[in-house]
């Protein structure tokens, strides 16, 4: 009934939404419909929802966008009744409004998970599925139809950027999880649906199709961010997120994501519409999150990240983020090893229930404020999880336990503290500190000696207790655990702890001085060891005869060379960790505690486990009988282990399976000591043999070579796992002879730096892994220098080693990393391998097949590691040298200008390398000049190069640089038998390192110019090229130049004349060099070009003399010296005003040595080509100079005529000189006088004047000369004023005695028009 | 649009609380919030910075500072500053800690570090709910002068989102134009809820 009333209200509600004016109230209508659908039964809903999902037409945004809303909120909840509300989705997921199709695509993803869980969780739980899921199923994969064409079609970014986040969940669903397959049982944390969980196989969810759609997704995204130069930059953004989120989740990915977005390099800054900062910072957002990642993957591409992230300017984010993530991943470590041996520093010092969980969040509080990041969701993506147990440890109530331990007794002992045991007091304060002791007490024990440490090993000892343990619930007495480490054959569920052994060999190692120390400490140690244990339990008796054993030990222990006696530090530990029971009677605990830290401290590798073992195993047999109790130790050291290292499993499998294989060699003995020890495989069995029966002489293993390498590189594996497992400590002290004499033992091939080469490389940058290196490559080179008869074999290995480590570090780490020049460096010594590597990186471009192709940083790394190597090894230093120099001239113009740098700026100043450098610059800058002219000789020279250099390099015959500098030759060879000249760049490449020398020695120079007169033309283009450059360097007041310009070798002019430019151009010339060039000019060479560029600094003095020699130049060259001339030097103004320079040239006469009058003519046109410096009144003014000379300029009356022509305004002027010519009497100048006459005729009728001041005779002969000229004149004369002025003569001349009026009247206007005609020509 | 703001320095002290300050005085719905380990302000010297969590009142901090020095806070600015803040909200707030408070549209970070810290705390939630979030950086110095300065851009530049029906269509153009018009630096991404 009420039912009913509600279906009736909602239906009504319905209909207001739909057809209500106002929008609130559909509005506000939705709302209640909403209320009304959650309240009722699914049943009695879904008969609604019809009607309501007729409100997807409405026209209203808000209400399509409250109908979703709706669906989202009711229809996940009554999904099996859901079936009409489904299709809704697909109808809004392509609405108009991108809000609403936002919308759309939100609820409808939500609905797409739910419908998919729901199907694979039927199936699982009861074996079929539902029908109605399979009709939702088939509307939801047209749903994912719909969204994905959205997401490639155009339209809105909005609804695109959702389309795309739906892309990513698909791939994210249908892309099997490989780090978690337990999910899908795991009901208790809500977990998205993966195709994992399909693996048996669903009716309708086809698993194989599924996961090749996902794969196709997951190729259009990577084909959007390929397209991103189309795209919007809020899609490119999106896209990259989604892809990031992608290789994060799923592993599988990752290198592809990686490598697209490494390669994304889209020229964005042209797109519109696209923020390109943006998307790149997208990409860099993507690469941090990455190194923040800890699963393999991400780990191992550490580096390529590292160098993407440098290029793009965030070195110092990525460093921070490594430094982060390592540190996540130590503390990780660390708090797993602090849980399990529980007795972390923070135990002693609050005794008082302390939290462990409460420790781990103020270890991770304490990396955020570094980070300023959220640690605990970092953790989650750690794949490795180990977490978990660490979670669980802390639930166990260790703090208290420990506490109980270490609670302090009454002790008997109240004598005068010794020295030492002040020490060992003073180490317990410490310890009480907590962390901030920890620290000090690490520097404190780094500074013992010894001999004083083992002091107080053996002080805190006293303290053990002298009864057995009270314990009897368990059979953790601590000497029972000591036995079950001991003699793991006793006690079979131990035997394969891969850690304890190790312990066991490594921990004496330390004491190589221990040979004499040995004797002395033993028998101090012996009876407090075993004092107590004896007294423990039956089994420790025979723990007596095993250090007796220990003296003929070492004897035995020829094969490995090491000088171990494993048993007698466990026993020490095992002393520590029995102290700690609660019925120790001595100090306080603190010191006891003190000295096992010691220890751990001291001799970190793996005692650090062995301690906690049994020390742990303690505290759960003491404080309560629980369930941990049956386990041993060791397997729960173990335990740890691999939890702690997801790829420490397969080690440990590794392990496992070793162990059979040698058991069929050794049966007597137990996997783990053999396998520890290989190379003592024999001393381990004398210790077990004796230790179970005490004196019976131990029995050998013979190993085949193969066993011994196998055993031999398990025991590396072991380690160098280890090895990490304590990083941290200085423990290498122990490791380095031990891994340095197995490798020795067992060879270095490339497995064994293979097992080596990530420790090495990861170390390296700490100096361990180099320590490390090093350690290995002396031992291998002093057994080859011992080892006379078979040098062949170690220094092989030595080689090999060398050699395969050198590659790793150029494989694995980035050029800018100094590693490898730091091995080369120190390495004992280098085999001709090495240097044909070195030689390979510093110049192998282009390789023929096309392999490598070596990029410039790595070049840069060669180069600066040849740098080094000079300095470092003077007995490789031409080998060096060699690879340097041909570098230097090596084709790629790259790899040679670095290698140029290097041989000029740090090579050359080396006194030993000088010379060389210098004759090899030499030979090659003659191989260029002598190219064409000889090339036979050619061959000759390059050859006598290549065989020095070959000699150099090595005595090897195929040594790489060699042959790399023979190809360099044939290609010589061939290019100039092909073209018999020299090409540019070949030319380029032979001349720039002499060049380069030549700004470091000057004098170089002269050979330049010696060879320049010979030198084909392409290398004389090189030349030219270079000196520009060179000369600009060196400054024009060098001594060295000036020398070698004040003698230049013949042929050398152009030259000269280049350089001399080149110092002119911008400085003003020193006076040396003007004087320097003069005296040549004067002396040697008569050419005047030279003095071309100098003219500007000369003065006006000097510049006069040399005019006539500078006329006598081509056109081209006179003009350049004229600009010179006139241009002058800031200093001193110009040489020659532009009249001077007019005068200057009239005043040439044309001689016999002088140059041709047509020069001079030239000359003068030159001068009148350039208005803009010879303007009017310029020409006024010289001009007016010249006619007052005595004698007159040949050329005067030609420039005259030049001028009014150029010039006509000028006419005023010219007529003045025109009449003061006259008063000279020009006419009897006969080479004149014609320029004379051309000029008055040109010039009427303003030369009119001029003419009547000429005598009478000469005016009739110009009147009979130019009768056109007479008429104009004599209406000219016949002016009344003129006609007066003028004598009877001359008017007889021109006819005007009697009255010729008439005529004169017209003349005005003729002579006005002449005029105009005169200025317009 | 009615759009939810967030915006997130370091401390949420000085340059997310001004542009809070502002945003909110606009009637702009808006929070704030820090990334930082810890809530630090400056004290006597560089070295002895006042450090407190995240959480404190900002009262609580202003009671004490003034009771340690009142003459060095109010000279540089801190008092006045905690004084505006808690009129504005009650305490700093860190943002990885209050994935709680709800989805938000945009939010604006003042330095390049808090951006990185923002969206690779983003990246590490659980990307469940199919929400767009724009995320936008400003570099402002940390300065009261800066801060005001970076306010009032940011209270600009939200204004301009505001305008728009959906920002992802525009945010390029938006971006573009700020650049240019006050030549400063900007830039966004785009994460999930």
């Amino acid at each position: 009934m009420a039912a009913a009333t509600a279906r009736t209200q909602a239906l009504s509600l319905l209909a207001a939404a739909n057809n209500h004016g106002d929008l609130a109230v559909k509005l506000s209508s939705l709302r209640q419909v909403k209320e009304i659908l959650l309240s009722l039964d699914p049943s009695l809903s879904a008969e609604i929802f019809p009607y309501l999902t007729e409100l997807h037409s409405s026209r209203e945004i808000l209400v399509r966008k409250s109908l979703l809303e709706i669906i989202e909120e009711v229809g996940l909840r009554m999904m099996d009744h859901s079936y009409a509300l489904v299709t809704v989705l697909l109808v809004l997921a392509r609405d108009e409004d991108p809000i609403v199709a936002k919308k759309a695509v939100s609820v409808g993803t939500a609905f797409y998970c739910s419908i998919l869980e729901e199907m694979a969780m039927q199936f699982h739980h009861r074996g079929k599925v539902d029908r109605w899921v399979g009709e939702l199923w088939t509307w939801m994969v047209k749903f994912k139809d719909v969204v994905f064409s959205t997401a490639l079609e155009p339209g809105s970014v909005g609804v695109k950027v959702l389309a795309l986040k739906f892309m990513e969940t698909f791939i994210l669903l249908f892309t099997p999880d490989a780090s978690d397959p337990e999910n899908f049982s795991n009901e208790g944390s809500r977990q998205m649906f993966n195709i994992s969980w399909l693996a048996g196989g669903h009716p309708i969810l086809n698993s194989v199709t599924l996961m090749s759609e996902a794969n196709r997704t997951f190729g259009i995204l990577q084909d959007l961010v390929q397209s991103a130069g189309r795209l919007p930059g809020a899609l490119t953004v999106a896209v990259v997120s989604c892809l990031a989120v992608v290789a994060r989740k799923r592993p599988v990915h990752y290198n592809t994501v990686l490598s697209v977005l490494l390669d994304f390099h889209p020229n964005l800054v042209t797109v519109k519409g696209c923020h390109a900062a943006s998307v790149q910072y997208s990409i860099r957002t993507a690469l941090l999150g990455f190194l923040r990642c800890t699963s393999s993957p991400m780990i191992e591409s550490r580096d390529k990240l590292l160098r993407a992230l440098r290029a793009m300017n965030a070195s110092d984010v990525a460093d921070q983020a490594v430094r982060q993530v390592d540190k996540l991943i130590r503390n990780n470590e660390r708090f797993a090893r602090e849980n399990w041996s529980g007795k972390s520093n923070q135990a002693i010092s609050h005794p008082n229930s302390w939290d462990l969980s409460k420790k781990r969040k103020m270890s991770q509080g304490e990396d955020d404020t570094i980070n300023g990041e959220a640690a605990p969701k970092r953790l989650r993506h750690n794949t490795n999880m180990h977490l978990t147990p660490q979670v669980k440890i802390s639930d166990s109530p260790h703090g208290p336990v420990s506490i109980n331990g270490i609670s302090p007794a009454n002790h008997p002992s109240d004598s005068e503290p010794t020295p030492v045991e002040q020490m060992v007091s003073m180490i317990g304060a410490l310890l009480a500190e907590g962390d901030r002791g920890a620290a000090s007490l690490d520097i404190l024990i780094s500074q013992l000696h010894p001999d004083m440490l083992a002091d107080i090993v053996i002080t805190s000892m006293k303290h053990l207790p002298s009864s057995p343990p009270t314990l009897t619930t368990s059979l953790a007495t601590p000497a029972d655990i000591v036995d079950s480490m001991r003699s793991p054959t006793l006690q079979p569920q131990v035997p394969f702890d891969p850690t304890l052994p190790a312990g066991l060999s490594v921990s004496d190692v330390p004491s190589l001085n221990s040979a004499v120390a040995d004797p002395r400490r033993d028998p101090r140690r012996d009876p407090r060891r075993i004092d107590p244990r004896r007294s423990n339990s039956s089994v420790a008796p025979t723990s007596l005869p095993v250090s007796e054993g220990k003296e003929p030990i070492p004897v035995q222990m020829d094969i490995s060379s090491l000088p171990s006696d494993p048993l007698s530090v466990p026993a020490v530990t095992a002393g520590d960790s029995g102290s700690v029971h609660p019925t120790t009677i001595e100090h306080s605990q603190n010191k006891v505690v003190g000295s096992s830290v010691i220890r751990l401290i001291d001799q970190p590798d793996c005692r650090e486990d062995l301690l906690t073992a049994p020390s742990e195993r303690v505290y759960p047999s003491k404080g309560k009988s629980s369930l941990d109790v049956p386990l041993s130790p060791c397997r729960d050291d173990r335990g740890i282990r691999e939890t702690k290292f997801s790829g420490s499993e397969t080690k440990c499998r590794d392990d496992l399976a070793s162990i059979p294989d040698f058991d069929q060699h050794s049966p007597l003995e137990s996997g783990p000591d053999f396998d520890l020890q290989p190379p003592a495989a024999s001393d381990a069995t004398a210790e077990e043999e004796s230790y179970r029966e005490l004196a019976s002489v131990p029995s050998y293993v013979e190993l085949t070579t193969e066993q011994s390498k196998t055993v031999g590189k398990l025991a590396l594996e072991r380690i160098i796992e280890s090895n990490r497992h304590v990083c941290g400590f200085d423990c290498n002290k122990i490791r380095m002879p031990l891994i340095a004499r197995l490798i020795a033992k067992i060879g270095a091939g490339n497995d064994v730096v293979a097992i080596l080469r990530e420790h090495i490389s990861v170390d390296h940058r700490e100096f361990k892994g180099h320590e490390l290196v090093l350690h290995v490559l002396y031992h291998l080179h002093s057994m080859a220098n011992l080892d006379t008869d078979e040098t062949s074999s170690y220094s092989a290995v030595y080689e090999n080693f060398l050699i395969t480590v050198a590659r790793s570090f150029l494989d694995a780490l980035p050029a800018s990393d100094k590693s490898f020049s730091r091995l080369f460096g120190e390495a004992p010594h280098l085999p001709d391998s090495a240097i044909k590597l070195l030689d390979e990186l510093c110049s192998t471009r282009h390789d023929p097949t096309g392999r490598e192709i070596s990029d410039s940083e790595r070049v840069t790394q060669g180069l600066g590691a040849v740098w080094s190597l000079i300095l470092v090894r003077p007995n490789e230093r031409k080998e060096f040298l060699a690879i340097a120099l041909n570098c230097s001239v090596h084709s790629e113009e790259d790899i040679r200008a670095k290698a140029i740098r290097l041989v000029t700026n740090k090579l050359y100043h080396l006194t030993y390398t000088s010379e060389h450098v210098e004759k090899f610059a030499t030979d090659m800058l003659l191989t260029a000049v002598n190219s064409e002219a000889d090339l036979s000789q050619t061959g000759f020279i390059a050859e006598g190069i290549k065989t020095e250099a070959k000699s150099q390099i090595t005595s090897t015959s195929d040594s790489p640089s060699s042959r790399t500098s023979d190809t360099h030759s044939q290609q010589g060879l061939q290019t100039s038998r092909d073209a018999s000249v020299l090409s540019f760049a070949e030319a380029q490449r032979l001349i720039s390192l002499f060049f380069a020398l030549c700004k470091k020695k000057p004098s170089l120079l002269r050979l330049v110019f010696e060879v320049y007169g010979k030198a084909p033309k392409t290398v004389i283009q090189a030349f030219h090229r270079h000196i520009p450059i060179l000369i600009r360097e060196l400054g024009s007041s060098y001594k060295e130049l000036l020398h070698i310009i004040s003698d230049p070798p013949k042929g050398s002019e152009n030259l000269l004349t280049l350089v001399l430019q080149i110092l002119t151009q911008e400085l003003a010339p020193s006076s040396d060099l003007i004087t320097t060039v003069k005296h040549l000019y004067e002396t040697k060479l008569k050419d005047v070009s030279i003095l071309i560029p100098l003219l500007s600094s000369l003065s006006k003095d000097e510049v006069l003399p040399i005019f006539p020699p500078l006329l006598n130049l081509p056109p081209e060259k006179f003009q350049l010296a004229l600009a010179h001339i006139l241009q002058g030097s800031a200093h001193t103004g110009p040489a020659l005003t532009p009249a001077e320079v007019l005068i200057a040239i009239h005043d040439v006469v044309p001689e016999k040595n002088g140059p041709p009058l047509k020069k001079i003519t030239d000359a003068c046109s030159a001068c009148f080509e350039q208005r803009t410096v010879f303007t009017q009144q310029v020409l006024a003014k010289a001009l007016g100079q010249m006619v007052d000379r005595t004698p007159l300029p040949l050329l005067f009356m030609r420039t005259v005529i030049q001028a009014i022509d150029a010039f006509p305004t000028l006419v005023d002027v010219v007529m003045e000189i025109l009449s003061k010519l006259v008063s000279r009497q020009i006419w009897r100048l006969p080479k004149l006088w014609p320029g004379f006459l051309k000029c008055v005729s040109q010039t009427q009728p303003h030369s009119f004047p001029v003419l009547l001041e000429l005598p009478m005779p000469q005016l009739e002969s110009i009147m009979k000369k130019f009768p056109d000229l007479r008429p104009s004149l004599t209406a000219y004369a016949n002016q009344p004023a003129i006609r007066a002025s003028l004598p009877n003569s001359a008017l007889s001349v021109l006819g005007l005695e009697n009255g010729q009026d008439s005529r004169s009247q017209m003349h005005p206007s003729d002579a006005a028009s002449s005029i105009h005609g005169a200025a317009l020509t | 649009m009615r759009f939810r703001y967030a915006m997130v320095c370091s401390s949420n002290q000085n340059r997310s609380m001004e542009a809070h300050f502002l945003l909110k005085r606009q009637g702009l719905d808006v929070a704030s919030y820090g990334t930082g380990s810890h809530v630090k302000l400056p004290g006597p010297s560089a070295r002895e910075p006042n450090v407190y969590d995240f959480g404190t009142p900002y009262k609580q901090m202003f009671d004490e500072l003034r009771r340690k020095d009142p003459e060095l806070y109010k000279r540089n600015g801190i008092l006045q500053m905690l004084k505006r803040n808690l009129n504005v909200k009650l305490a700093p707030q860190r943002w990885q800690d209050n994935a709680g408070d709800g989805v938000f549209d945009v939010v604006m970070t003042f330095e390049e570090k808090v951006f990185d810290s923002v969206l690779e705390d983003l990246n590490n939630r659980e990307q469940s709910l199919m929400k767009t979030i724009l995320v936008m950086n400003l570099e402002v110095k940390d300065n009261h002068e800066e801060a005001a300065i970076g306010g009032r851009l940011a209270l600009e530049l939200c204004q301009e989102i505001e305008g728009n029906e959906t920002w992802e269509d525009t945010i390029d153009d938006i971006v573009a134009g700020f650049e240019k018009q006050q030549r400063r630096k900007l830039v966004y991404s785009i994460s999930f809820y």
